[in-house]
């Protein structure tokens, strides 16, 4: 009798650990495609060209000019996070070349790190000079910024921030020139 | 912990067999757990408060941002509660860390506020309080001026175009609509002023080029602050090719009455004039560019020949040699 209960009992202890795993792993087979997504870091740019003049934007210039945006946006998140100026050079130039640069030496030396996650631009061209040799960018831009000091969080905030950005075009892409928060456009 | 008592009891009853003496055994222990209880109490209480007082301490803490920053100008941050704390400065070209007292302005140098944009200030004394706030450009001090073409083709209308960004010391873009004065000066005509307000940090002009080939001056000014630029106009493409020639040992020689654009500019030396010989042999052609004005080519034939001239998309007029 004693011996048939202990069976049974483990027999409902193993279908439930079955049904606990079987749980987990559908669980995380359906959590994994949104955790991918939430991991997927690169910053989310749209771009708006209507408004923009005095000449209009040619589209192949429309698609360089996000991508480069885009791709900026993530090279300025890792800088800031790694604190390393590598990633700045290539799409950073002048003024906003010399900020940067300067403001990821000072976070290593103040043991400082930023980060910029979720990232979420609305950019609006507003001005796109007669040569087409400068594009001036009104970006909304919102995202988690989160300041650490060694491995402690002391800020962590969710921010929109608007920016105005000065673009130039370089030999292969366009570059940041100037890139300067502003309370408001 | 009544489980244990009465298993001490019951093993003393057991030994001495006073039922008495267990019931003072049982007293003592409740009276020992119920001051190690009130013990315990204290002490939870004694360190809720302290979280509580720290709690609170940390929250009288508050930080007032500078109202309205301006880029390269001290400034301070606003402080109340005691104590020590650390202060950290995160902006758009800088970030810093130092210790200060609560209660006292934390200020902030005017080479730390030089790049204009959005900056947090963090406190931390066991938590962390933070303030945001902007620090604006100061005033223009310099002038981005780009100016296009470099050389530009004399008689074309919207040609010549430029746009003009001030920044202050700082090299922070000034945003705040400004009236930028452009002036063009050419040798032989009268200036031509343009004025233009900075929308969104920038203000820019299109213009034709002038009648006359030469330096265009265009400058750009903003409170007493100028910036210089000049556009070579250039002579167009040539108007009319008027050529002669004559015969020589050699063959015959042709040339152009010197070559000037629409506007009786003389056309760059360079520019080629392109003859072409026809004579009962076949066709013969020789590109010669111009000099001094002129362009000139040596030809072979003894027959009746008829030569043309061409430049650009203009063609001159045709001279017809006899046979030697």
């Amino acid at each position: 009798m004693r011996e048939n209960t202990s069976k049974t009992l483990r027999g409902i202890r193993s279908s439930r650990v079955l049904k606990a795993i079987a749980f987990a792993v559908a669980g995380f087979a359906l959590l994994t495609p949104k955790y991918s997504v939430g991991a997927d870091s690169a910053p989310r740019v749209v771009l708006n060209t209507s408004k923009a003049g005095p000449r209009a934007m040619e589209s192949q210039t429309e698609t360089v000019l996000l991508r480069d945006y885009k791709f900026a946006w993530a090279n300025l998140e890792q800088a800031l996070e790694s604190n390393s100026t590598a990633p700045i050079n290539g799409l950073f130039v002048g003024t906003a070349n010399a900020w940067l640069t300067n403001a990821v030496t000072t976070q290593r030396s103040s043991g400082i790190r930023s980060r910029y996650l979720n990232q979420n631009h609305k950019v609006e061209a507003v001005f796109y000079a007669p040569e087409g040799d400068l594009i001036e960018l009104h970006d909304t831009a919102d995202y988690d910024l989160q300041i650490l000091d060694g491995d402690k969080t002391i800020h962590d905030e969710h921010v929109i921030v608007h920016y105005v950005v000065l673009m130039n075009p370089g030999s292969d892409r366009w570059v940041i020139r100037q890139i300067q928060a502003v309370p408001q456009f | 912990m009544s489980s244990s008592i009465n298993t001490a009891c019951t093993t003393r009853k057991s030994r001495i067999g006073s039922e008495q003496w267990c019931r003072v055994l049982q007293a003592d222990v409740r009276g020992d757990v119920r001051q190690s209880v009130r013990r315990r109490g204290a002490l939870a209480f004694a360190i809720c408060a302290v979280f509580l007082a720290g709690m609170l301490y940390a929250q009288d803490t508050d930080l007032r941002a500078p109202s309205a920053a301006v880029a390269g100008t001290p400034a301070s941050i606003g402080t109340t509660g005691g104590g020590s704390a650390t202060f950290y400065l995160v902006g758009p070209s800088i970030a810093i860390e130092r210790a200060v007292q609560l209660g006292q302005d934390i200020p902030l140098t005017a080479k730390e506020l030089e790049s204009a944009g959005k900056y947090i200030a963090i406190v931390c004394a066991g938590n962390c309080r933070s303030v945001g706030f902007f620090v604006a450009p100061a005033k223009p001090v310099s002038l981005a001026f780009l100016v296009h073409p470099s050389r530009a083709p004399v008689g074309e209308s919207n040609v010549v175009s430029g746009v003009a960004l001030p920044f202050d010391e700082f090299h922070n873009l000034v945003l705040t609509p400004t009236s930028v004065d452009f002036q063009l000066t050419a040798a032989g005509a009268a200036p031509v002023s343009h004025r233009a307000s900075t929308q969104n940090g920038a203000a820019w002009f299109r213009t034709s080029s002038g009648r006359s080939a030469g330096n265009l001056q265009i400058t750009a000014s903003i409170n007493g602050v100028s910036t210089r630029r000049v556009v070579q106009q250039v002579a167009s493409d040539p108007c009319r090719l008027q050529i002669k020639g004559q015969r020589n040992a050699k063959g015959f020689v042709v040339e152009t009455e010197p070559v000037r654009d629409c506007t009786g500019n003389p056309v760059p030396d360079g520019t080629i004039v392109t003859f072409t010989a026809r004579d009962a042999q076949g066709t013969d052609t020789v590109d010669a560019p111009v000099k001094k004005g002129i362009a000139r080519a040596q030809m072979e034939g003894t027959g009746p020949v008829t030569i043309s001239a061409a430049s650009g998309v203009v063609m001159g007029n045709e001279l017809h040699l006899g046979a030697q």
